[in-house]
């Protein structure tokens, strides 16, 4: 009763303050007018919120974490408070994470892409060590190690070796295959206009990522996470003017604060944070515009947006009983059709990433069935003719969180944002690299620099700079 | 004593009706200036004590203690400027009154003859910290805090009423002067052995003893900054100071009442200093090393030797002085990163040297570098123990050392090695700061120079 009444009192007295500018030596960065007015009543939660940690990497107080789906969950530097930035219904319904094919691979050919998928991948396999939670039963990610089956024409075969030299190097498993090969391994592939094939041979896969989502989530709140829901509508910052060892000014700013809007309520919750990681996939862009990225001329640094928006792609699930059996990898046609296997009973997924001038809408979920006849089903045929029987029972959408300038992660933090990270962007492959991006954002966050895996190509600053960390590969 | 108690009740209506940009000035330097006039009870005529009226009289136990509160005040008004730069000006004023009327009510405990006038203001003490903690701490747990801190403590000290009550009834007087005369060895019954118990809890859950600590690591965390100095400066010694007083009219009882709690603290002094080496929270850490310092106050208490008495009175000053910087200096951290976690702001040595060298001179005093008078108190301690029993020579060698390690773990932890990108742009210190933390290493310099005022009156 007393606490109920001292806490309301609080409340009430925390409300009648001002969100005004900051004081102090510093000049002000601006902080426009408040949106939403203050929801009367008892709030979900208090404005300043702490967590406790007993982990060797604590995380940090009050950090606030804009999530969408995975990619903050490995940071073992725990967020203090984790938004969905989604509206009413979340709760990851459409988040990429969940919607997702599930696939891992290490046949990209970027050095440090190979690395952070072979992390990922030993992370998995030993899941149960990292995630162990006391008295809760241990995760089943249903692993199917199955590999990937990449086919180039005669134009890319060149390309393809180069790129499996590289994965070598980096101890990717990967093994060349000529049509005849090909042929004798996987006798339902028709080979014509093959002319290499690679083949992924350890480490690659796919898995649940629902329940690596789980699993992340139950560990990380058994270490004392808090995890909020609402969506996250503006934030308070500072400004520094300070100027470089060469002389030129720059303004760094600092968040302080971010707000977040209730579901399905005008109320919303200020929380003073220490550092905002950006993980919130395909919105990652808004979210980096309510912070102040790329608000600036052209061409500089304050200028330079986080170039991530969402792109939608439709999965479809059909049903073949003629099929490949299971040895079936998941294949990536030259063409861009993928599929794999789903399952024991001659169900696969599979889609097609469309070309440039046919982007969907993404403005929502909703999937576009003559899309597979049209685009999916014709080259699927042609190079699997047991699929020209087949019938397509489900299908759903979701979203990338497609990096415009070059389809490869954003990791790092933000040069003039100081608290900032940001983990996205990563193009369709957010899941499969999310545990060792989580594991360098910490070690960037605790250390400084990165330890394990140098993401400096990943950097933000690439953007500013226009350095192209460009895949040489397809999907 | 008045020209102490009277001026400080007067800040009261000054704080009030101070203008709006006056506040601050008005109440610390007036503050300061009465810390000045406290200074002049260190002139101890006598191996007695100084008199002054029926009520107060101050000997040299208490007289260091009260310097040390009088000193506290002006610097927990410098270090509690920043965050309360945002409230209104009645939230300021509030604040200010408690903190002067905590500064009130420990005066006179310090100072108080009769022992019932000291129960009240020891219990009276909570109030305004309750506040302070309840009210202006930063994260929903200061509710849990509060009431920890509150319960903990009152549940210890109801027992203590009991046996004032009692002791009233059959020596006549509380007169803590006059009961020293009076008193007779208590037998060896049940009930004597209850109001043994009766009176010590009290002032064992105070310094806190390591089994009835649990209140400190969240009242000292939750607490604002003002909060945590006065919390881990003073009302620890509170504690203390009740020990030493009441143990005079507990003889013999003590000889063999008192190993339980020898061994909870000697337990507690290595089990306390080895969670700080795996403390996240900055301030956690430090309130648990505070955990173990005053566990060696206890273990010097209970032993009761003049060696012991010395030491203890040098390790409450000095750990008052040092914990005191050291929440100020993580106050600090806490206001330019926003995290307590100490990894996340890490090589500020880079940005801020001068923080940095306070920071060092911070940690050398926690680890008792000589010739400092942590030292002088520790070392006092440790050699009369070792006389009380040989082997606590272990404990206290491995408690020295996990000391010097946790120390040197966060000094490392905060301000070498590589910064984190994420404090690019900190403030850079302010001028109060740096007073601030000056105001505190000037005494504890100084002292080394002389500890002989703050050894106690069993130095002879």
């Amino acid at each position: 009763m007393l606490r109920r009444t001292l806490w309301l009192g609080l409340r009430r007295g925390l409300l009648g303050r001002e969100l005004g500018t900051r004081r102090g030596g510093s000049t002000l960065g601006k902080v426009e007018g408040s949106g939403g007015y203050h929801g009367s009543g008892m709030p979900p939660m208090s404005s300043h919120v702490t967590f406790r940690t007993w982990d060797p990497w604590p995380r940090s107080e009050d950090s606030g974490s804009l999530e969408e789906g995975i990619s903050y969950l490995p940071e073992l530097v725990q967020s203090g408070q984790v938004y969905g930035s989604r509206g009413c219904p979340s709760q990851y319904s459409q988040a990429s994470t969940v919607l997702s094919v599930g696939g891992i691979r290490q046949q990209f050919s970027l050095p440090e892409n190979i690395q952070l998928s072979l992390f990922s991948a030993e992370f998995l396999r030993n899941i149960n060590e990292y995630l162990a939670v006391v008295d809760d039963p241990p995760l089943d990610l249903q692993f199917n190690p199955s590999g990937y089956l990449f086919l180039a024409s005669e134009k890319g075969a060149a390309t393809m070796e180069n790129n499996v030299k590289v994965q070598r190097q980096e101890g990717a498993k990967v093994c060349l295959m000529s049509p005849e090969q090909l042929r004798k391994k996987f006798p339902w592939i028709n080979t014509e206009g093959v002319a290499l094939a690679s083949y992924g041979l350890e480490n690659e896969g796919w898995f649940d990522p629902w329940c690596l989502l789980q699993g992340l989530r139950r560990k990380v709140q058994s270490m004392g996470v808090l995890f909020c829901q609402g969506e996250v509508t503006r934030f308070v910052s500072s400004s520094t003017h300070m100027e470089t060892i060469s002389g030129e000014e720059v303004t760094l700013k600092r968040i302080h604060e971010v707000q977040v809007k209730m579901d399905c309520s005008q109320e919303y919750q200020p929380v003073e944070c220490a550092i905002v990681v950006n993980a919130a996939g395909a919105w990652s862009g808004q979210i980096a515009e309510l912070a102040g990225v790329g608000k600036g001329l052209p061409g500089t640094l304050q200028g330079t947006k986080l170039p991530v928006e969402p792109r939608k792609r439709y999965v479809y699930l059909w049903h073949c009983p003629q099929g490949p059996g299971l040895e079936a990898p998941l294949v990536a046609d030259l063409s861009g059709v993928y599929f794999r296997r789903e399952g024991l009973g001659n169900k696969y997924l599979g889609g097609c990433s469309p070309a440039e001038e046919e982007e969907p809408d993404p403005g929502n979920l909703e999937v576009d069935h003559d899309f597979f006849q049209e685009k999916v089903w014709p080259p699927l045929a042609w190079r699997v003719p047991a699929f020209e029987t087949l019938k397509v029972q489900r299908a759903w959408a979701g979203y990338y969180d497609y990096n415009t300038f070059d389809q490869n992660g954003v990791v790092g933090p933000h040069p003039l944002i100081v608290n900032m990270y940001f983990a996205t962007g990563f193009s369709g492959h957010g899941l499969q690299q999310a545990p060792a991006v989580g594991r360098a954002v910490a070690e960037m966050v605790l250390e400084g620099h990165f330890q394990t895996i140098n993401l400096s190509p990943f950097l933000f600053t690439r953007f500013y700079l226009g350095e192209k960390a460009l895949e040489h590969c397809i999907l | 004593m008045l020209k102490i108690i009277v001026p400080t009740t007067m800040l009261l209506p000054m704080t009030w009706m101070s203008k709006h940009n006056m506040i601050w000035i008005n109440a610390t330097v007036h503050s300061l200036l009465i810390s000045l006039i406290s200074l002049s009870l260190l002139n101890q005529l006598s191996d007695n004590s100084l008199n002054f009226s029926l009520m107060f009289f101050s000997d040299s136990l208490s007289t260091p203690l009260l310097i040390l509160t009088t000193w506290l005040l002006p610097l927990m008004l410098m270090a509690s400027q920043s965050h309360l730069s945002k409230e209104t000006t009645t939230r300021k004023k509030l604040y200010i009154t408690m903190l002067i009327l905590l500064q009130l009510f420990l005066i006179m405990t310090f100072t108080a003859t009769e022992l019932i006038l000291f129960y009240i203001l020891f219990e009276a003490t909570l109030v305004p910290t309750l506040i302070i903690i309840t009210r202006w701490g930063n994260q929903t747990e200061r509710l849990s805090a509060g009431l920890y801190f509150l319960f903990y403590t009152l549940a210890g000290s109801l027992p203590l009423l009991v046996a004032l009550v009692y002791i009233q009834n059959t020596m006549g007087s509380l007169n803590f002067l006059i009961i020293h005369y009076w008193s007779h060895p208590l037998s060896n019954t049940w009930s004597n052995i209850f109001m043994w118990l009766a009176c010590i809890m009290a002032f064992m859950v105070k310094m806190p003893l390591y089994g009835l600590h649990l209140w400190l690591p969240k009242a000292h965390v939750e607490a604002p900054i003002a909060g945590s100095m006065v919390l881990a400066a003073v009302l620890l010694k509170l504690g203390g100071y009740g020990m030493m007083r009441i143990t005079t009219i507990l003889n013999p009882l003590t000889n063999y009442m008192a190993y339980p709690f020898l061994m909870l603290s000697m337990w507690g002094m290595i089990m306390t200093s080895s969670i700080c080496l795996r403390q996240t929270d900055l301030k956690s850490l430090i309130a648990y090393s505070s955990v173990s310092h005053m566990a060696l106050v206890i273990v010097a208490i209970m032993i009761q030797t003049p060696w012991s008495f010395m030491g203890a009175t040098a390790l409450m000053i000095a750990h008052g002085l040092t914990s005191s910087m050291l929440f100020c200096l993580a106050n600090t951290n806490y206001e330019r990163v926003h995290s307590r976690t100490m990894i996340l702001a890490r090589g500020l040595q880079t940005f801020l040297p001068l923080m940095a060298t306070w920071w060092l001179m911070a940690s050398l005093t926690n680890l008792a570098l000589p010739p400092s008078i942590n030292l002088i108190g520790e070392l006092l301690i440790i050699m009369s123990s070792f006389s009380w029993s040989n082997i606590t020579i272990i404990l206290m060698g491995a408690n020295m050392m996990i000391t010097a390690l946790y120390s040197l773990y966060m000094l490392i932890m905060t301000q070498r090695g590589k910064y984190s990108h994420h404090i690019n742009n900190i403030k850079p210190s302010f001028t109060r700061e740096n007073t601030l933390m000056a105001l505190h290493m000037l005494p504890l310099l100084l002292l080394t120079l002389n500890p002989k005022m703050i050894l106690g009156p069993l130095y002879c």
